[in-house]
């Protein structure tokens, strides 16, 4: 039986919003390459337990978090605070609740991280932005309007234009805050079939509020209630 | 329709009718004012002329260039520091320092005008006088960067207003892709907000042309063409209130309703030009 290995690790993790305790002494190892899923009821800090995870929570006025959150990039376990931020967020890329397409042309959304990154070369953008859109299903849906705004996407579309932008920088970690709840049944499960594939190159973290969802799809699991973690 | 209802719909029509009414009244009022001038003396006369009421002549020029020069000069000064102020507020320390920061400039909006005025003329007239050992510091330079001062707090109101309204969720994404704040102003909020930053820019320079107290009190009120920045110059505000001091019935008198009719066209263009930007689809 092979070992499990393990991507991220937190000790005694706090959280705090304004002096209230959100997150309190989260102990938690989260496995390499597989679906972790994180339940809970609303409000409890489910969303604020990942953006601990690629320092997010620093640009909330009033957040304040202690303890350690090591990740393992590939040579070791790194506290996540000694990675410069641009290069930690780059290697655990986020998706959102809400689908959040900028307000320009599906073909440089995807293309927006690596001109982040002051990438020049056009035809490298231009095959990256192909296997990003390619990845997330949505290729063959959108080669044709590459220059039509964003927004002009259904709401299934955008969450997949939103996954391929965070996949075009080729994360180790995918943070996922309730990616299908915006969406119809059909768009979510599409969303499923993709996360069920990216799992064999990315480790991923869902927050989810569907009990089936869970069940189809991740492989282990994470309950957060009264303000700790627990493995499920 | 209930009646209250009526009545309030009514009510706030009346009012609506009745600033609108105001204006053009005040329009029509100094346009029916000017006819008798206007009869006597072209209006590009009087537009392109010196004043020289001792050799029969009295256009404004000089004063519709001092007004320009002082309300440009005073924005090139307050814009750089306005936006950046706003981007402090709202950009890079948006909690505590940015929320002290606005409380300031909220209260300097509040503050009479003539105590700049004040400030100006014992503090910062000296001071460009002893550093450029030109003239009695009474100039464009002095009354522009005080009326930079007067107006700053209007733009940043106005600029970390429009950074507020960037959506929320294109700030997150930039920042889960790992964007820098640069970045983050360069490629979302900019895009965002730069017809409002337009819009606060035109709007200030209204209130810079239309400052009467500030120009009074430092710009020296010369009615020479000015020749640079160091020349004092005078503006058709303080013309319009140099002149009604001490006149009532003589032609001098009566060419400020031409010079109000300038400064009524300036400050109207600005602001249709500002209400055009912000009526374009975002």
């Amino acid at each position: 039986m092979m070992e499990k290995e393990i991507k991220i690790q937190t000790k005694h993790l706090w959280f705090y919003y304004h002096g209230r305790t959100i997150l309190e002494n989260i102990q938690v190892e989260i496995e390499k390459n597989v679906i972790t899923s994180l339940i809970g009821p609303s409000g409890q800090g489910k969303s604020t337990f990942l953006m601990t995870l690629n320092r997010l929570w620093e640009n909330i006025d009033g957040a304040r978090a202690k303890g350690s959150v090591d990740i393992n990039f590939g040579n070791g376990f790194e506290d996540i605070y000694t990675v410069p931020v641009s290069r930690l967020r780059r290697q655990v890329g986020m998706v959102f609740q809400v689908p959040n397409p900028l307000p320009m042309s599906i073909f440089k959304n995807v293309a927006f991280p690596l001109r982040l990154m002051g990438e020049k070369d056009q035809i490298r953008i231009a095959q990256k932005v192909r296997d990003a859109l390619e990845r997330t299903f949505l290729w063959g849906e959108v080669k044709d309007r590459l220059s039509e705004d964003a927004r002009t996407l259904s709401g299934g579309q955008q969450q997949r234009l939103c996954m391929a932008r965070a996949l075009i920088l080729e994360p180790q970690v995918l943070l996922l805050d309730e990616p299908t709840s915006s969406l119809d049944e059909t768009s979510g499960r599409v969303i499923e079939d993709l996360l069920l594939d990216l799992k064999r190159t990315c480790t991923i973290v869902l927050v989810s509020h569907y009990m089936d969802q869970v069940k189809r799809i991740a492989d282990n699991g994470l309950v957060l209630t009264d303000r700790q973690l627990k493995q499920h | 329709m209930p009646f209250k209802e009526k009545l309030a719909r009514s009510l706030f029509f009346l009012a609506a009718v009745l600033s609108a009414a105001v204006t053009l009244a005040v329009l029509g009022f100094m346009i029916a004012l000017s006819l008798p001038v206007l009869k006597k003396a072209a209006l590009w006369d009087i537009l392109s002329a010196p004043w020289s009421p001792d050799h029969g002549q009295f256009g404004i020029l000089a004063m519709i260039v001092g007004t320009l020069c002082i309300a440009l000069f005073s924005l090139c000064i307050s814009f750089p520091l306005s936006l950046g102020c706003a981007l402090f507020i709202e950009v890079t320390r948006p909690g505590g320092p940015g929320k002290v920061l606005k409380k300031i400039v909220q209260l300097m909006t509040a503050i009479p005008t003539v105590i700049y005025g004040f400030v100006g003329v014992f503090l910062l007239v000296p001071i460009v006088r002893e550093i450029f050992v030109y003239g009695s510091g009474m100039s464009i330079l002095s009354a522009s960067l005080m009326l930079g001062l007067l107006i700053s707090p209007t733009m940043i109101l106005f600029f970390s207003q429009s950074f507020a309204r960037v959506p929320q969720s294109d700030l997150n994404a930039v920042d889960a892709l790992g964007g820098n704040t640069v970045q983050k102003l360069w490629y979302v909020m900019l895009p965002h907000a730069w017809r409002g930053i337009l819009t606060g820019i035109i709007l200030s320079f209204g209130r810079a042309m239309g400052d009467t107290l500030i120009a009074l009190m430092i710009s020296g009120n010369s009615i020479a063409l000015p020749s640079s920045v160091l020349d004092s110059a005078r503006t058709l505000t303080a013309h319009i209130a140099l002149i009604i001091a001490a006149d009532f019935d003589s032609i001098e008198f009566k060419i400020l309703f031409i010079c109000g009719i300038t400064l009524y066209g300036m400050t109207s263009c600005g602001i249709l030009l500002a209400r055009g930007l912000d009526r374009k689809p975002r």
